[in-house]
């Protein structure tokens, strides 16, 4: 029986025929098989944990919209997408009908409050944790110059500097896990609003509930260079680090191309090696500029020493975007912010709600954060982290299209984290961190009924005190959870006959039948991204 | 691109300044037809037509002549008519509680109570946060004193656009400023809300008895009394022209508010933020005629504090203007109590509203942005509305004004443009 269950998957491995009166045990064939059969054995195991959304309208976040369709993830993968999926024995199913289901948002800049709970204080938008004060120390300690002559306070009172966190990649990391708090309730409130990824202090953190494993996504995928026009100091030593570590990978290069073994390989002395990673590629520059000329002088660095910035604020970049999309930046923008421009100019500047459409149509990848990345418990509601959603509505206001709004906080954030190949879309072998709303999520009224993260249900609006008063979800027709999808589906059609239903739930097709249709769902689906 | 019929006009414009006077839909000029998608009627009898699709609205001399469908007809003869195809078209907006509308001195800490102070002499018309506003669909502000002291002084109400102080008054005395409960107890050594309250009976009972004796005198029953222009404004509160905006909050201040003011002194008077659990006495205060306009907060937060602040025992976020609603109130506005929030942040204000429970089946929230608060100002023959004989404050948006995606494309004040994207760039 089962086996015979495990046929859709078969047939597409191009195995179904050889397969057929196997032996009950897959797992017996482990070693005598092919690899794809190897794979399929791996399915049968009992331990796994399969997760179902099923019959939602699915916003993959590429561009394709399935109607009625079935998300399906093992151990937190995705592991396929489509119609009429075989859902293996045990198979944990979240019934979507009637919604829509995303991929969770992922928040840049968060509040540090998000994983870190109640009692951690807001820190001070400028505080400096080095209090001001360059290495002065040869071994690099940011407060060395503090030190008593004990050795065992002097090593608790240290504080790790950027170079630390980016060159050792674990400081910082360490203490996110160790600092996380998976029962806060802040975290509760971000995945109410379907964030399932965030930044927090400059590295990727998943939103993981009731349990720390795994929340780490990696090193810090930025690195920050100061290249304003207030700080001409900075702006030389930046000038000339770049000079030195694009000169340091010349002469890397010549000599990995002479080959030759005995001579000494080229000297690190005076290069800044977070300079060359970033000139590598390895990280994203990091700027945070808002002014015209900025922008222009970042974009013309980036493009003479071939790197790709990431800029915050980027608040006049509308004027300059062309120049912004040769230079391949990234713009961090907060569509509402609100600044006129310097009555001394006659050019045009200041902030304008169009910034993010005219940056997008010029190429430039823009990432929407609210004014707020924090949450704002004062009853003011609509700028803050909670409505993340609003805040690329607003972008739309200014021209951006919906698909673009989307992608600023979904997969761009992820990219800028380098996490786009775990999170940001709902594709096969991704993560299975997906939202299911019950409108369009741009929409003001929109809530998120359910969030997954790595193939769990971490929030369930009818469960949690904040919002299940607000429009209760309506209850549908149980999925059968005993039955086989085909036979649940059957009961599904007898029990709702409303028309919406009885389509959804149509009886299995045949696979050609179902591409046609998924080829047409993906044509209204580019419709539905107009406006409603 | 500038089209040709609009290049035809800014030529005229440039040639004879007087020509702009007599532009379509405006006093003098001939009339105005707009062809919408979607008119929001937005009428003061909710039960009355709210909504026209396929519209011909036709402004005469700066006021609404009428709204009919495109299958009634066309419009009269010789009115210039502009088709604003699939964009709708509604009442301007109007804020009852706006403190950009000048300079922002209005908080006079001297005494406890002013009530002969007058913001009107602090206004900057058509300012830049005041054009954001109108870049929002923001027509009418309420420019009102702050809430330092018990009593702050007059507001006055006026348009966004015009940039004349006479051209823009709707009312010089929009409303007399009471705050009770949130900032005037702190003043100076912080008087306590048993002063307070004392003091405002007090002010409010010497302003009637001024404006009583004043009456007497016109009905030949007493001696002419002496002018005095801290009190000259209670001759208009007493006849409920002039309403008294109390900036009140947190269900007892409410309650507080309706039983002083309303029901006691007898006055005209509506809830302004009336939130942190102020919703509570929404049933009193559609009992006694009191409307809200609630706004900056739109929730009560799920925090401790504020639930013990509150006292409304909700864990959730509970949504104020839900909350009102729920009670029965039927008169429910929002504000933004800019630059709490900025001025172009009222349309939120309402989606926000909508977003945490506030039943938007009969227009509601457009209401609360236009005609509710145009009724609470006792203005709605004027503004807030399309009904005929109103002034032609109109806005042309691409969809609902609530949602943040939709974009005002064009702005009218007393049948002119005001607002015009296309000629002087996006604001907002």
């Amino acid at each position: 029986m089962k086996l015979l269950k495990m046929l859709p998957f078969l047939s597409t491995a191009l195995v179904g025929l050889a397969w057929f009166g196997a032996p009950a045990h897959a797992y017996a064939l482990q070693d005598d098989e092919a690899e794809a059969e190897d794979e399929e054995a791996e399915d049968e195991d009992e331990s796994d944990a399969w997760y179902a959304i099923v019959g939602g309208d699915v916003y993959t976040g590429t561009g394709a919209v399935l109607r009625g369709a079935t998300v399906l993830s093992k151990n937190g993968k995705i592991k396929e997408i489509g119609h009429d999926l075989f859902l293996p024995e045990g198979t944990e199913k979240l019934d979507a009908r009637g919604m829509r289901v995303y991929p969770g948002l992922v928040a840049l800049s968060a509040s540090s409050r998000l994983t870190k709970g109640l009692f951690q204080a807001e820190p001070e938008p400028d505080f400096d944790p080095h209090l001001g004060v360059d290495n002065l120390h040869p071994d690099g300690r940011a407060n060395a110059h503090l030190d008593t002559g004990n050795e065992e306070y002097d090593e608790v009172a240290d504080i790790p500097t950027d170079a630390d966190v980016l060159v050792e990649g674990q400081l910082l990391r360490q203490e996110i896990a160790d600092s996380f708090d998976p029962f806060s309730q802040y975290l509760v409130l971000a995945l109410s609003t379907g964030i399932t990824t965030a930044e927090q202090s400059d590295t990727p953190v998943k939103l993981k509930r009731d349990e720390i494993k795994d929340v780490d996504m990696g090193p810090k995928n930025v690195y920050s260079l100061n290249f304003s026009l207030s700080n001409p100091n900075s702006r030389r030593q930046t000038r000339e680090k770049l000079e030195k570590a694009s000169d340091y990978l010349r002469r890397m290069k010549a000599w990995e191309a002479e080959g030759d073994k005995d001579k000494k390989e080229p000297s690190k002395k005076g290069v800044d090696m977070n300079y060359v990673r970033v000139l590598r590629g390895e990280v994203f520059a990091a700027f945070n500029a808002n002014d015209r000329e900025e922008l222009l002088d970042i974009a013309h660095l980036a493009q003479r020493y071939r790197f790709r910035p990431v800029i915050n604020g980027c608040m006049e970049g509308w004027t300059v975007a062309s120049e912004l999309g040769r230079a391949g930046a990234y713009a961090i923008v907060t569509p509402r912010t609100r600044s006129p421009k310097s009555e001394e100019l006659v050019r045009p500047g200041g902030s304008s709600i169009e910034n993010a459409a005219i940056l997008h149509s010029h190429g430039v990848q823009v990432a929407v954060i609210p004014g707020n990345t924090s949450f704002e418990l004062n009853g003011m509601t609509g700028r803050d982290l909670l409505h993340l959603p609003v805040e690329a509505g607003f972008a739309i206001r200014g021209g951006l299209d919906e698909r673009a709004a989307l992608d600023s906080i979904t997969t761009i954030p992820a990219r800028i984290l380098g996490v786009d190949h775990r999170v940001g879309t709902l594709e096969a072998g991704k993560d299975m961190d997906a939202i299911i709303t019950d409108g369009d999520l741009l929409h003001y009224q929109t809530f998120v009924q359910y969030t997954v993260v790595d193939g769990k249900l971490v929030y369930d609006k009818e469960e949690e005190i904040f919002f299940a008063h607000i429009r209760p979800r309506p209850e549908l027709p149980a999925l059968d959870p005993g039955e086989e999808p085909g036979e649940a589906e059957a009961v599904v059609d007898e029990e709702a006959p409303a028309d919406e239903d009885a389509e959804e739930e149509a009886p299995p097709e045949s696979e050609d039948d179902d591409e046609g249709e998924g080829a047409d769902d993906q044509g209204a689906g580019e419709d539905d991204d107009g406006r409603l | 691109m500038v089209r040709p019929t609009r290049f035809l006009q800014l030529v005229l414009a440039c040639l004879a300044p007087a020509a702009s006077a007599q532009a379509p839909g405006a006093a003098g000029g001939p009339g105005l037809a707009l062809r919408t998608s979607k008119a929001l009627i937005c009428a003061p009898d909710a039960d009355a037509r709210q909504v026209q699709d396929h519209a011909w609205i036709t402004v005469k001399d700066g006021k609404i002549e009428a709204v009919t469908s495109v299958h009634d007809g066309g419009p009269p003869e010789g009115y210039e008519v502009l088709d604003v195809g699939s964009n709708w078209v509604m009442p301007g907006i109007v804020e009852l509680h706006c403190h950009e509308g000048g300079t922002y001195d209005i908080n006079d800490l001297v005494y406890l109570a002013n009530p002969g102070l007058r913001a009107n002499s602090a206004v900057i018309n058509r300012n830049d946060r005041l054009l954001r506003g109108l870049a929002a669909g923001v027509t009418t502000v309420l420019f009102i004193p702050g809430s330092g002291a018990n009593i702050g002084g007059a507001g006055v109400l006026f348009k966004t656009g015009p940039k004349r102080y006479e051209e823009a008054l709707v009312r010089e005395a929009g409303s007399l400023k009471l705050a009770q409960w949130g900032n005037p107890e702190s003043w100076t050594i912080g008087v306590g809300m048993s002063f307070e309250n004392w003091n405002t009976r007090n002010t409010f009972r010497r302003g009637l008895a001024y404006a009583k004796r004043w009456d007497d005198f016109e009905a030949g029953r007493g001696p002419e009394p002496r002018f005095d222009p801290q009190w000259q404004l209670f001759r208009r509160i007493a006849t409920g022209e002039v309403p008294i905006s109390t900036h009140t909050q947190v269900y007892q201040v409410v309650l507080m508010t309706i039983t002083m003011i309303k029901i006691e002194l007898g006055l005209n008077v509506f809830l302004d933020h009336s939130t942190i659990g102020g919703w509570l006495a929404g049933g009193l205060a559609q009992e006694y005629g009191v409307p809200a306009i609630v706004g900056p907060r739109s929730v009560d937060p799920a925090t401790r504090g504020m639930i013990e602040w509150a006292r409304n025992g909700h864990e959730g976020f509970r949504g104020v203007a839900a909350g009102y609603q729920e009670m029965g109130l039927e008169q429910i506005g929002f504000n933004t109590d800019s630059p709490v929030l900025p001025q172009e942040g009222l349309p939120l204000q309402a989606a926000m509203g909508v977003r945490y429970g506030f039943r938007d089946d009969r227009l509601q929230a457009v209401r609360g942005l236009t005609v509710v608060p145009a009724m609470t100002a006792g203005v709605a023959d004027r503004i807030g509305s399309l009904t005929p004989g109103a002034d032609a404050d109109m806005i042309v948006i691409s969809g609902h004004p609530a949602d943040p995606r939709s974009h005002v494309e064009l702005s009218f004040i007393d049948g002119e443009r005001s607002y015009e994207p296309d000629v002087e760039g996006r604001i907002y």
